[in-house]
């Protein structure tokens, strides 16, 4: 089509919103950061490494670092095997799967903020339903298990306003929400796997279900796999609506939920550090960015076995 | 579903009983997760329908008694005891709207992801199909380009794109609400992959019968192209109606902009004992809409929501 001038009239308006939107943004963050800008300033000095240095020396933010690290470790792995686990137990059963489906996908449509608030309730100390619940299991056989006894004893932990277990708590929640999502794309990977592999793989002596498992179905769903855990490492990084809801103020007991996102929202935007604010995004970009280029480079390389 | 059955090709031979104790087993398991799944949205729904005594003493089962309770505000205002007793369930809802603008809310949620989808599609469906079925210099680069934008993800540059806006003026307002996510390289993506499938001879077809690029996208590709577009408006619409974070960032104070997650975060900011019904009543209706979307056209939704599975 050289003759006509329409490919870019049709090309411009993206292009031009990629370059505003997506890629001038990056350019002022990476500029910002060595900077002390703050919004309603007329200029900002140069202050070269010093915001980079802050991130990497000061307490602040190595429990920034931790608690986002220890937040994604604990959903990514959990929200990728449940939903594994959760695909496969489905996909085996005769009946109710598409039911079970319906239920296990209700809290990725379900608005975040709205069931943060609502988990809150429900680990309410005093009010809330999973403590009300856990006193009820007092007397029987589940006092066997130190922690419960010594729950039923001592009270049940306060979850959420908890520095032992605020963390652990929010990163339930996130596992609770993102667990189905996976679950759906493992179901969608688990339809392309041959049934003759099954067959052949039988032949061949895999008796048992774990042996099909490990020879066929989890090789099988390799790429799905690198998909599934790579979208939940960036969603994962991206937390942020729970943290915000439960600890509007300093991210938790004692700093303990204090993850990036909201550490990017504090800084910048409740306290105008606008520098510091663009160098933690510069550094979160970067990890995004090389996780993806990471997933790429696995899904290029993986062995086709059609 | 039965056809990809991991245990169903091994358990025919095995006698009757161990195939249901292990059938039953899978389903104790499964229930228990749906258990803790569901706790939530059965306390939300709950709550909802309870009276302030009932959910802070934790009793009154999933509907509450309903008995009427008396409501101090009411008294506060002046009006007699006997005017002021309200059963619980009318009472949460109908505070649920007079307390706050929820009505406002929940249409600026309607008109914010409304624009965001049809801005998205006019700027992505042209840009897909010269991707996809026109030749012109320089297209693997703007493709190129499309893969590397699909890494940025639009939350992370939150805090140079609000500086951006604030710096022309636009914070605390729709086009701050929208503009971010006009740009949509994953429909760019999407789309072009689409179109890729579709056949070049209905292409020189229409140019055949006159019709020039423009009109072929609207009245060839768009028609063609609806159920991919339909899967991406369930994707944009969940993801911007659910947004919480970028709306919290750029709308500050004026409530008459205020998305439904924001305006559920203000009243939990100034609820008090009195409030969690009304409060809860607000989170269930705020999640009903795509709730209730969801559990009429799963099959729609589901596809909708795993596209970016799509590789």
């Amino acid at each position: 089509m050289p003759r006509s001038k329409a490919p870019y009239w049709f090309v411009g308006p993206a292009l031009f919103l990629m370059f505003v939107i997506l890629l001038l943004p990056i350019g002022i963050a990476s500029i910002m950061s060595f900077t002390n800008y703050s919004l309603g300033n007329s200029g900002a000095e140069f202050v070269g490494l010093e915001n980079y240095e802050k991130i990497f020396t000061r307490s602040t933010y190595e429990k920034m670092f931790g608690a986002t690290f220890r937040y994604v470790f604990v959903v990514v792995p959990l929200s990728v095997g449940l939903g594994l686990g959760a695909a496969l137990l489905i996909n085996s059963t005769k009946r109710f799967g598409d039911l079970y489906k319906t239920i296990y996908f209700l809290p990725v449509m379900a608005a975040l903020i709205a069931m943060a608030i609502v988990w809150e309730f429900a680990f309410h100390p005093t009010i809330g339903i999973v403590n009300s619940t856990l006193e009820r299991g007092c007397g029987t056989f589940l006092e066997v298990w130190g922690w419960y006894a010594h729950g039923c004893e001592r009270g049940f932990p306060l979850w959420l306003t908890d520095r032992d277990y605020a963390i652990w708590t929010v990163a339930f929640i996130g596992v609770w929400q993102g667990f189905g999502f996976n679950m759906v794309l493992y179901l969608a990977g688990l339809t392309s796997v041959p049934r003759e592999l099954y067959q052949a793989a039988e032949m061949d002596g895999a008796k048992s279900a774990w042996d099909r498992f490990r020879l066929v179905t989890w090789p099988m769903l390799g790429p799905t796999t690198v998909f599934v855990a790579t979208i939940s490492f960036i969603r994962s990084f991206q937390v942020f609506d729970t943290v915000e809801a439960f600890y509007p103020q300093g991210g938790g007991p004692s700093k303990s939920v204090y993850v990036m996102m909201f550490a990017i929202y504090e800084k910048a935007i409740q306290q105008n550090l606008m520098g510091i604010g663009a160098a933690i995004t510069v550094v979160f970009l970067a990890f995004v960015m090389f996780l993806t280029l990471v997933q790429r480079w696995l899904v290029e390389r993986r062995v086709h076995y059609s | 579903m039965s056809d990809t059955t991991l245990s169903s090709t091994s358990t025919v031979s095995l006698p009757a009983f161990r195939f249901s104790a292990a059938e039953t087993l899978k389903h104790a398991v499964l229930i228990f997760g749906s258990l803790i799944v569901l706790l939530p949205f059965y306390v939300m729904v709950s709550y909802s329908f309870k009276s302030p005594a009932e959910i802070m003493q934790n009793i009154g089962g999933f509907f509450g008694a309903q008995e009427a309770f008396r409501d101090d505000y009411c008294i506060k205002l002046g009006n007699d005891e006997a005017d002021c007793m309200v059963t619980p369930i009318i009472y949460n809802y109908t505070t649920a709207f007079e307390k706050a603008p929820l009505i406002r809310y929940l249409l600026n949620g309607v008109i914010v992801t409304a624009s965001i989808f049809f801005i998205q599609v006019l700027v992505a469906l042209p840009c897909a199909y010269a991707l996809a079925k026109l030749r012109f210099w320089g297209r693997e680069a703007v493709f190129g380009l499309v893969l590397f934008c699909l890494l940025i993800p639009v939350h992370a540059i939150a805090l140079p794109l609000y500086i951006m806006l604030a710096k022309v003026g636009l914070t605390n307002t729709y086009a701050a609400l929208i503009i971010p996510w006009t740009i949509s390289v994953f429909g760019i993506f999407l789309m072009r992959q689409f179109f890729m499938t579709v056949p070049d001879d209905l292409i020189d077809a229409a140019r055949m019968d006159g019709m020039n690029e423009f009109s072929i996208i609207w009245n060839v590709m768009l028609p063609t192209a609806i159920p991919a577009l339909l899967a991406f408006a369930i994707f944009s619409v969940v993801a911007h109606w659910n947004d919480y974070f970028w709306p919290r960032i750029v709308i500050t104070g004026d409530r008459s902009l205020f998305t439904p997650p924001l305006g559920l975060r203000e009243f939990k900011g100034d609820a008090d004992g009195d409030n969690f019904g009304p409060m809860m009543a607000t989170a269930t209706i705020i999640v009903a809409p795509l709730i209730v979307a969801f559990l009429i056209a799963q099959r729609r939704f589901i596809e909708g929501i795993t596209l970016s599975g799509m590789k």
